[in-house]
């Protein structure tokens, strides 16, 4: 039997002896931004609450910093989540935590202009001044902070002082740290417990309220009668292998709060029957990336120091008709790195040579604003493994080359002699003249290295039940006890990194769910 | 009342299942080379396997193996500071990462092998009947090349694939990070390390 007496900390997969069942107030399925938020909110107001979390439990300590280990260990599908044709790599955390606990730390509050979109086109209750006590209470918890300009390492410095240098906005971030030494490893979970994911703060908080959290508790499918949503079934894993033991979780809750995230979550509804019409894992956005390198005469150590300290949002607006993007750094480490660079040979062994002169600088679009804009899809494959398809339209590809044109101006203004793309056959520019290669460039798909570290709807929100899964409230439309509390109820993509913008929606939900509990 | 749980349908790391749809069969040209091939021509039984792959391996044969670090290779050629592929086991890290996948990936990753060594598909797709195991350096630049920047995506996707894994396996490796100029991680890590910068 589990250990039913153990109060104030995770209940691991090894700590589960028998089939379990548990009968809270609310089941929250994902430890993550908006999973482990809404736990220690509703836990807070009184509520009686078991998150389950797939993924494992870490401390600090446990970190290797290795990518060989540390990507297996925290991502999604093992360090090995990407859309079906492989063409963008998904960065998407996988442990208590969720993607918090790999995060990058960067923490912007939702944009007016969004949530006046939202508001406008979908029915979205959410303005400025509802969400502000939300975030001013997320952001007091993780201290988020603006980063100090000693805590800018070079590979954010080129993006600083380049963006400057044109004329172009560019801030430093402000990074939910205390205690940071800026080491450099964020993405392979902080090793000395400085960055204030979800597992330093909301999760303690969730248990220090009488919360059961269990890790390595995989649910597999909501048990759903007429317009309830009666249990949730969750197979225990094998902290060692990740592999089932043959334990189940049976958690039949009063209300269900779904937090898997923008794909896992769309997933567990598939699973469990709920596909509204194929509206469900429909219109997913993901910021796609694309990146350009910067060959610098000096070191860059791009490895080391605080990822990301710098954002420059001049380009998020670019009018109608055009999908916007803003730019950000990204640290390097080599095998990331490798698995990025295009060339092959000589010309990739070329490249990884000069990794320590290199400044890995990244433009995310902006999707889901254009008039028709669907973005990707969350389906299942015959088997039940989710899949994740993200057809690129003309214009995202627009935007992707305009971003690395960008990105090119950047780094020679901030003094690279080269400045390499993620080709096949990678565009070399070293002066304003050559930035016109990036028009004869091959932009299709696996042709060009991208990525996604933000993942969003898939469960939008919305006012009309024919267009969206969730109301403005985040509950299901068809089911009267489930709500949607990640980044997958957003109906567009963000324009800035979700973190705590999942958050202080997900504290904004929790209050109108415990409202509803009473 | 609620129902009883039903067993699950979801497949998770080292679980088979019958009836999956296959990463080949997606495109037209896959499923032409899987009936074309009928599952000899797309082995790998003439494939030599050089001595000393180590193992065992839980997911590739030696032969499927002896195709990645051929693919390895030329990935990463001679080039003074780099460790040679082969030197580091990269075999063995090659099929540990293939094991993080789940079993429906591994069967698709084993058949993308087999397809990008097989001398039908040399034939058929880049007109040179030869192995790639076989073949010379320059040939077989000549395929990854010519899968990297073909018109068909599926083959784009494949060859992603190969690099992806062979390029993971070496870079992640420590051996290598001296060749590229990294110093590895600033601070020893685990419980005692993260006391030693807290108190620094």
């Amino acid at each position: 039997v589990a250990e039913r007496g153990v109060q104030n900390r995770i209940v691991r997969g090894s700590d589960v002896h028998a089939d379990v069942v548990e009968r809270p107030d609310v089941c929250v399925i994902g430890s993550g931004a908006g999973g482990a938020m809404a736990a220690a909110r509703l836990s807070e107001k009184g509520a009686r609450v078991v998150l389950l979390e797939e993924g494992g439990a870490f401390e600090p300590s446990d970190s290797d910093l290795q990518e060989a280990t540390s990507y297996p260990r925290l991502y999604q599908d093992h360090g090995q989540r990407a859309t079906a044709d492989l063409a963008i790599t998904v960065l998407q955390g996988r442990a208590v935590g969720g993607s918090t606990a790999v995060n990058w730390t960067t923490s912007f509050r939702t944009p007016d202009r969004v949530l006046a979109r939202w508001r406008d086109a979908y029915g979205s209750a959410l303005t400025p001044e509802a969400l502000a006590p939300h975030f001013d209470a997320v952001e007091q918890r993780l201290r988020v902070r603006e980063a100090p300009i000693e805590d800018v390492n070079p590979n954010n410095r080129a993006l600083l002082d380049g963006a400057s240098r044109l004329g172009w906005q560019v801030a430093r971030t402000r990074r939910n740290v205390e205690g940071c030494a800026n080491l450099g490893y964020c993405g392979m979970g902080c090793p000395i417990g400085a960055r204030q994911s979800a597992d330093r703060t909301w999760v303690p908080d969730a248990l220090a309220r009488g919360a059961r959290v269990y890790a390595n508790a995989r649910a597999v499918k909501l048990t759903v009668e007429k317009r309830t949503v009666r249990q949730v079934v969750a197979e225990v894993l094998d902290p060692a292998t990740d592999r089932p033991t043959g334990r189940r979780i049976a958690v039949e809750p009063k209300v269900v709060a779904l937090a898997g995230g923008a794909i896992n979550t769309p997933a567990l509804l598939l699973r469990s029957g709920i596909d509204l019409a194929g509206k469900v894992g429909a219109r997913t956005f993901l910021h796609p990336v694309a990146a350009m390198v910067g060959l610098y005469p000096r070191r860059i150590d791009p490895w080391y120091g605080s990822p990301q300290s710098v954002a420059s949002h001049h380009f998020a607006d670019r009018g109608p008709g055009k999908i916007g993007f803003f730019l950000e750094a990204a640290p390097v480490h080599p095998m990331l790195a490798a698995m990025s660079f295009g060339g092959l040979g000589a010309v990739h062994e070329a490249a990884m040579e000069k990794l320590p002169h290199a400044s890995a600088l990244i433009a995310l679009t902006i999707d889901g604003f254009l008039p028709g804009e669907e973005g990707g899809t969350v389906s299942l494959r015959r088997d039940g493994r989710v899949q994740l398809d993200y057809p690129i339209r003309p214009e995202l590809w627009e935007a992707l080359r305009e971003g690395c044109k960008a990105l090119a101006r950047v780094h020679l203004a901030a003094g690279a002699e080269a400045v390499l793309s993620l080709h096949d056959d990678p565009v070399e520019i070293r002066a304003e003249r050559d930035i016109a290669r990036l028009d004869a460039a091959p932009w299709q798909p696996c042709r060009v290295t991208l990525f996604t570290a933000h993942q969003m709807g898939g469960c939008a929100l919305g006012r009309d039940p024919e267009r969206s899964v969730v109301t403005p409230e985040l509950r299901l439309h068809a089911h009267d006890n489930a709500f949607v509390v990640d980044g997958s109820a957003l109906p567009t993509s963000l324009g800035v990194n979700p973190q705590i913008s999942i958050m202080a929606i997900a504290r904004w939900a929790a209050d109108g769910i415990a409202a509803a509990l009473r | 009342m609620a129902r009883r749980p039903r067993p699950s349908t979801i497949l998770l790391p080292g679980e088979r299942r019958e009836g999956r749809r296959s990463f080949l069969k997606k495109g037209v040209l896959g499923a032409a080379l899987l009936a074309v091939g009928g599952g000899t021509w797309l082995s790998t039984r003439r494939t030599v396997a050089p001595p000393g792959l180590g193992g065992p391996f839980h997911v590739f044969s030696a032969e499927e193996l002896a195709v990645l670090v051929a693919v390895a290779e030329r990935l990463v050629p001679q080039r003074a500071g780099f460790p040679r592929p082969r030197a580091l086991g990269i075999a063995a890290r090659m099929d540990a990462i293939a094991a993080q996948a789940d079993a429906a990936t591994q069967g698709d990753l084993r058949r993308l092998v087999r397809l990008f060594e097989s001398p039908a598909a040399g034939l058929l797709l880049d007109g040179a009947p030869r192995l790639f195991t076989a073949s010379s350096p320059e040939q077989q630049d000549g395929r990854l090349e010519a899968w990297a920047r073909s018109r068909i995506a599926l083959r784009r996707t494949g060859q992603r694939a190969l690099r992806r894994i062979a390029l993971a396996a070496y870079y992640s490796s420590p051996e290598t990070w001296a060749a590229v100029g990294y110093a590895g991680p600033p601070i020893a890590t685990g419980a005692r390390a993260a006391r030693g910068v807290r108190g620094g």
